[in-house]
């Protein structure tokens, strides 16, 4: 027995996604009973199966530094309190001009 | 009986029951998988049945209501079944129920093909929109087998299971009452019994066996006597109705 890792998109839409994992004794048992256990309510209309120890696995501290590098996430707050403060800045001599 | 619908009901009460059988091994088949597999087989085959009675209503010009529909499956009284033994044999052996799965799909695929070009032409519709569920159940015996039969564990416990079903077959393929009607009426293109040498060659595919079908179908008895397992299944599927058989749902 193997376990597979289960994937399924629906048609046009969206990108593959884990569905979730089965034990079968080969790769034609493992579609047959993949397609029954997470597809019968028509959840996706294609399907990877991918066995386990087929996957490589990074390990978990080669991984974890990035959590800590805020700077690396751009989520756009600095910039736009950058321009918003160019902005009033410039409003402000705007107003000085026209005095 | 009209003999169009009792053609058409040995094919739906086959339906009916190998569905019931299957989905009772919810919970229990061996592994978590083949348990919902196995089930939504099941399913499929109640729906295939329903389908079917549903042909037979629209032979009665009676609107197919879910009460028209159940009052078909649960309703009549036993002499009215056209089941074959083989769907109304109880048991609890893994093994029977995978070799039973195999051989009635096995058969199932045929009996479509003779009515695909139905002049009945609700069951013509039918037969080609069932293919699509029937193709996967077929690929799922037969990855079962593939895989078990390989193993010399299973092999042997397999070929017993399939020999304790072989009696079963006559019956199966015995002449259908109703059936010269409707193949005069252009209904179904043949006999079912046609499905005899069929059948004996996917047995000889699979299972490297020599089965001769046709010398028993003239012995066999037909769809209008029940094998001793079909009250004990139809009481089981009745339960809840005759806890109260007037209760509103």
């Amino acid at each position: 027995m193997a376990i597979y890792e289960v994937f399924l998109k629906k048609d046009g839409r969206d990108e593959f996604r884990h569905a979730g994992a089965l034990d079968a004794a080969n790769d034609e048992l493992a579609f047959v009973m993949a397609r029954e256990s997470y597809a019968r309510r028509a959840e996706g209309d294609r399907l990877w199966l991918v066995e386990r120890s087929n996957v490589l696995v990074a390990d978990a501290e080669f991984v974890a530094p990035n959590a800590d590098k805020p700077h690396r996430h751009h989520d756009g707050a600095a910039v736009a309190a950058r321009r918003k403060s160019i902005r009033e800045q410039a409003d402000i001599a705007d107003d000085s001009e026209s005095q | 009986m009209n003999p169009i619908e009792e053609f058409i009901f040995s094919f739906a009460d086959d339906e009916h029951l190998i569905g019931q059988q299957h989905t009772e091994w919810i919970g229990v088949a061996p592994f978590l998988e083949e348990d919902l597999a196995f089930s939504s087989i099941g399913q499929d085959e109640l729906g295939h049945a329903v389908l079917l009675y549903e042909v037979v209503l629209g032979l009665r010009e009676t609107e197919a209501t879910d009460e028209a529909i159940d009052a078909l499956a649960y309703d009549r009284g036993a002499s009215e079944y056209r089941s074959s033994h083989l769907v109304e044999l109880a048991t609890t052996d893994w093994a029977q129920a995978l070799l039973r799965h195999w051989l009635y799909d096995t058969v199932e695929q045929f009996r479509w093909e003779l009515v695909v070009g139905s002049s009945n032409t609700a069951l013509a519709e039918i037969a080609i929109r069932v293919e699509r569920e029937e193709r996967f159940h077929r690929r799922h015996a037969d990855a079962l087998l593939d895989s078990l039969l390989a193993s010399p564990v299973a092999r042997p416990v397999l070929l017993a299971a399939f020999d304790s079903l072989t009696p079963f077959i006559a019956n199966l393929l015995a002449p259908v009452a109703g059936e010269t009607e409707a193949i005069a009426q252009g209904v179904v293109s043949a006999s079912i019994t046609t499905i005899a040498p069929l059948l004996e060659q996917r047995v000889a595919d699979r299972f490297e066996q020599t089965l001769s079908i046709t010398a028993d179908i003239s012995n066999s008895p037909g769809r209008d006597v029940r094998s001793d397992h079909f009250q004990t299944l139809m009481d089981r599927m009745r339960e809840v109705i005759d806890y109260d058989p007037q209760a509103v749902w």
